[in-house]
């Protein structure tokens, strides 16, 4: 076992002192992935499965920023320390661009071709799905009355009271759209314009001064509900659980959803790139490990046969529902990958003025 | 420059149980030279911030003149103070530490600027005017402090052992210089020690304090050649201390010498005790004249000290004292063990309260 | 000898900077005009898109109002302890840094609990009549503001403090028995004397607020952007050279205004020695 002796930044160095340990046996798979309740869960349910499928033990990183950075940082390094991590949807687009990211052999990971065209990209495979959505507080609707659209959203008449959306332009401006009436198809090729973006923009106008509080953590917009900060959010789907097990009378409008999916893929240089595809098979590919997880988070994958395993009362929970993704658009991380810089700079404008 | 005078007048300053000054009286004579002496914890301090006005009384009344400044902030007072830390301005020049209280007093331009150079040059610190106070000596500093008090000629100039952070040979040259300013400026000056050396040298009277209270005001001759009670005695200068009775007729006895005396005055032997200072006690020998209380004694140690000797004795009732001689011409020194014949006139012994 | 025996003595400290300031701060200039080749244009677009512009000049005027609140709140405060027996000045102290054993998160949540639609005062004022519907506090600079006080203001207490310790407090009496009155004694001698530490504490907690991310973050509303949410936002996107960019100008910035507060502050010590001149 040799290290390369490299000036190297001290936040790989760190790592490298954490995972040493774990190298000198060799025979160890190291994951990065986010914090926890996904690290609870995927602790429990997947990492013993991997090691009874390989003899290999495991090595969980709960990466305390953006793993991208880190896999960025220890590949200037030159010393990958990561054998495969979680790619959130908006990382991905990054992580092709700047070559992070090692393609994946789907000869050698799905011979038989059991996966769906949807699970499968060049640099990763759907590991989980998750939307953007509105959430209501029931309790504070006026008789008789919910949001059933983002038109809904925009009608202050009906709806008065304070509301939240996330302090980006990123599944912001795309249901100002919806609101102003642009279909779901469409929304992208909109929003490339800079007509359309305009559009967008005086749309947000309309409830400039109803938006107390714009949101920058997901636990934030969850906070901000139950504390009845304000009555209308967007959140991520998988949240909403918790408020309504705290008894707060909240509830999902699915119609107009941003629909993302995180991967779990491979970074350039792993150590491990064979093993790696196994671990990836355990993740994306096992229904039975993944209906367990979806008992701890609504964030199914498009592992074969896994809505077989569920009721229609948990499958309706499921962002991938059929019914549930029919009202929904498929967010376009690559357009955001390509526009951000400019549209921000647009937006925090925007907000400072 | 106006003089005045200082009175207080049954002064009692509690702080919760404790009694800080016990009816104090007293009277400062305008333009005198009064010093508080005693040890720490003796009111003396007290007595001087209640001067100042940094500490309020209890019962009584003070005046500076014939006006009543118990009333009055310290501000309003018009007294001179001079700290034992100096407490100069560290932010500003000796020049402005100066002009302060001048400034306060709304003084501008030429007429500051006089007064100052003035107060500057009767310190002899003509040229120091731009220094700030850490560029300075421990002995500049005080002068500074000095000038500070007196610039704005103010009546009454306190000072609070000023002396008390130089060294001795500074302390001695101070001395002269404070005496000096005294009699320029001809203010009352209170003038707070604990050393008697300091006080016996500079004051018109002294107040020697104990427990809040005057043990006796005189004098600084008086003080130490009549001192009033036993604790006065001790306190100024070196004494022997000898019990007396009352013995047959109307004379005292004196147990620790083997002898009686006629009664010094009116009052009785009782709760009394004769205090003889060590130098009016001297060898009775061939040629030298009689004394009127004679007796025999053993030298126990010498200790030289230059100009004069000390001795170390016991009587041959087995009383120890003290005694000293000056080197004049044919003087010998005694041995320890030597025995010898000592005596002192009954003019020079004082008969001293218990207390 | 003992001269160069003694600089020994600084070599950690020097190690230790030249590793984890002076090389990082190097490389933060190299990367925002390195990307690969040399270039200003990241520069160039800080200038030219007004929002970067705009939204320092936010910075540095949030972080100039807390120092200023923090002076004059903290002053007081740090003399009031500073005339009490030395016993209770120990107790005070105690009371003063309880708040900084909690972490700025848990004392930033403490305002959303206090100001909050449905919060303790909004609960109060409806309970009591005063207002019919909740009053927006949260979420307006002014929230920002008075946490980030609540937050500094301990540090300038602090540093107040320790200034004032080192006045003797005899210099107050000889003031007085000078002449000056309680307010002139203050001002020629009690502010002149700590002004220095003083304005040493306004100087730290203008620095620290400068680089305020959280709060804002939480407390405020879409208008409270301080230039550290722009920087973690060119980070998480991977911009290197673009968040380097920003952030030699904010050092720039900071270190300027920092001359500047002393400059100035140099400039009013020297008029307050002058009043009544």
């Amino acid at each position: 076992m040799t290290y390369k002796l490299k000036l190297m930044p001290a936040a790989a160095v760190t790592l490298a002192l954490l995972t040493g340990p774990a190298l000198a046996q060799d025979k160890v798979l190291t994951i990065a992935g986010s914090g926890g309740a996904v690290k609870d869960a995927t602790e429990q349910i997947f990492l013993p499965a991997f090691t009874e499928a390989t003899g290999w033990s495991t090595k969980f990183v709960a990466a305390e920023s953006n793993i991208m950075l880190e896999v960025e940082t220890m590949l200037k390094a030159g010393n990958m320390l990561y054998d495969a991590m979680e790619v959130s949807a908006s990382a991905y687009p990054t992580g092709v661009q700047n070559g992070f990211l090692a393609p994946i052999d789907y000869a050698l990971l799905d011979p038989d071709n059991t996966l769906p065209e949807a699970a499968k990209k060049e640099f990763g495979v759907v590991a989980a799905a998750y939307s953007t959505v509105l959430v209501q507080r029931l309790d504070k609707n006026p008789e008789g009355r919910k949001m059933e659209s983002w038109a809904d959203f925009w009608d202050l008449e009906t709806f008065p009271g304070p509301r939240s959306l996330k302090r980006q332009p990123q599944y912001t401006l795309e249901f100002a759209l919806l609101a102003d009436g642009v279909a779901k198809d469409e929304i992208y090729e909109v929003l490339g314009t800079d007509e359309g973006l305009d559009r967008a923009f005086a749309k947000l106008d309309e409830i400039k001064d109803s938006i107390p509080v714009w949101w920058t953590s997901g636990a934030q917009s969850v906070q901000l509900l139950s504390d009845g900060e304000v009555f209308y959010s967007t959140t991520y789907n998988g949240r909403v659980n918790k408020l309504q097990e705290s008894g707060i009378p909240v509830e999902i409008m699915w119609n107009g959803g941003a629909l993302h999916t995180s991967y779990v893929g491979i970074p350039k240089g792993a150590p491990n790139y064979e093993m790696a595809h196994e671990w990836i098979r355990v993740r994306t590919m096992r229904p039975e490990l993944e209906a367990e997880y979806v008992k701890f988070l609504p964030y199914p994958n498009f592992a074969p046969g896994l809505f077989d395993t569920m009721t229609e009362e948990q499958a309706a929970q499921m962002p991938t529902f059929k019914a549930n993704a029919d009202a929904q658009f498929v967010a376009d991380e690559e357009f955001w990958a390509a526009n951000i810089d400019r549209i921000q700079e647009r937006f925090d404008e925007w907000l400072l003025f | 420059m106006a003089v005045a005078g200082i009175t207080f007048e049954n002064v009692t300053k509690r702080y919760g149980a404790v009694v800080a000054l016990d009816q104090f009286n007293l009277t400062v004579a305008p333009g005198e030279f009064m010093t508080f002496l005693g040890p720490s914890g003796s009111g003396k301090t007290t007595a001087l911030n209640i001067l100042a006005g940094f500490t309020g009384i209890t019962e009584g009344d003070v005046r500076i003149g014939e006006k009543s400044v118990v009333q009055l902030p310290p501000e309003q007072r018009n007294v001179g103070m001079v700290f034992q830390s100096y407490s100069l301005f560290p932010h500003l020049t000796v020049f402005e530490n100066v002009a302060f209280p001048l400034r306060l007093r709304g003084e501008r331009g030429a007429s500051l600027e006089t007064k100052v150079r003035g107060a500057l040059a009767m310190v002899h610190l003509e040229d120091f005017g731009k220094r700030m106070p850490n560029e300075l000596s421990g002995g500049q500093r005080q002068r500074v402090a000095f000038a500070r008090a007196v610039v704005f000629e103010p009546p009454v100039l306190l000072m609070d052992e000023p002396l008390g952070a130089l060294d001795l040979k500074l302390r001695e040259q101070m001395q002269l210089e404070i005496k000096r300013y005294h009699q320029q400026l001809g203010c009352t000056i209170i003038f707070v020690t604990h050393d008697q050396g300091e006080a016996l040298t500079l004051s018109d009277r002294v107040a020697v304090m104990r427990d809040g209270k005057i043990a006796q005001v005189d004098t600084a001759q008086d003080i130490y050649d009549r001192p009033s009670t036993r604790y006065v005695a001790e306190f100024i200068g070196r004494t022997n201390l000898f019990e007396i009775e009352q013995g047959q007729g109307n004379g005292w006895s004196i147990a620790a010498l083997g002898t009686q005396m006629a009664p010094l005055d009116g009052h009785g032997a009782a709760g009394r005790t004769l205090s003889v200072r060590p130098e009016k006690i001297r060898q009775i020998g061939q040629g030298d004249p009689d004394a009127s209380i004679v007796f025999d004694a053993r030298v126990t140690d010498v200790v030289f000290q230059g100009d004069h000797v000390q001795y170390q004795a016991v009587t041959s009732g087995g009383a120890p004292l003290t005694f000293q001689e000056h080197r004049g011409h044919g003087a010998r020194l005694q041995q320890a063990g030597d025995a010898l014949r000592l005596g002192f006139d009954v003019a020079d012994a004082v008969p001293v309260q218990n207390q | 000898m003992k001269r160069i025996s003694l600089i020994w003595l600084l070599l950690p400290a020097v190690l230790l900077l030249a590793a984890f300031i002076v090389m990082p701060t190097f490389d933060l200039i190299r990367a925002s005009i390195f990307d690969p080749d040399f270039t200003f244009k990241h520069f160039q677009r800080l200038v030219e898109r007004g929002v970067y512009i705009d939204v320092m000049w936010r910075t540095v005027r949030v972080s100039l109002i807390v120092a200023v609140i923090c002076t004059i709140v903290g002053y007081p405060v740090a003399m009031f302890i500073n005339l009490q027996p030395k016993k209770r000045q120990v107790a005070l102290l105690f009371l003063i840094l309880i708040p900084m054993w909690m972490s700025v998160l848990i004392r930033t949540f403490a305002w959303i609990v206090v100001l909050g639609r449905e919060g303790l005062i909004n609960d109060l004022m409806i309970g009591l009549g005063m207002t019919d519907g909740p009053v927006q506090m949260l979420y307006t600079s002014g929230t920002v503001i008075t946490a980030m006080v609540q937050i500094m203001l301990p540090i300038q207490i602090i540093t107040c403090y320790s200034a004032m310790t080192e006045i003797d407090l005899d210099l107050m009496r000889a003031a007085r028995v000078l002449g000056a009155r309680r307010w002139q004694a203050l001002t020629r001698v009690y502010l002149p004397l700590s002004y220095d530490g003083t304005l040493t504490g306004l100087v730290i907690v203008f620095m620290m607020s400068m680089g305020f991310f959280i709060t804002p973050a939480l407390l405020g509303g879409r208008q409270d952007m301080m230039i550290a949410n722009l920087i973690e936002f060119q980070v998480q996107h991977l911009n290197w050279s673009f968040a380097a960019a920003i952030g030699i100008v904010l050092l720039v910035l900071t270190v300027s205004m920092i001359l500047l507060l002393r400059w100035t502050g140099r400039f009013a010590f020297r008029r307050l020695l002058n009043v009544g001149r």
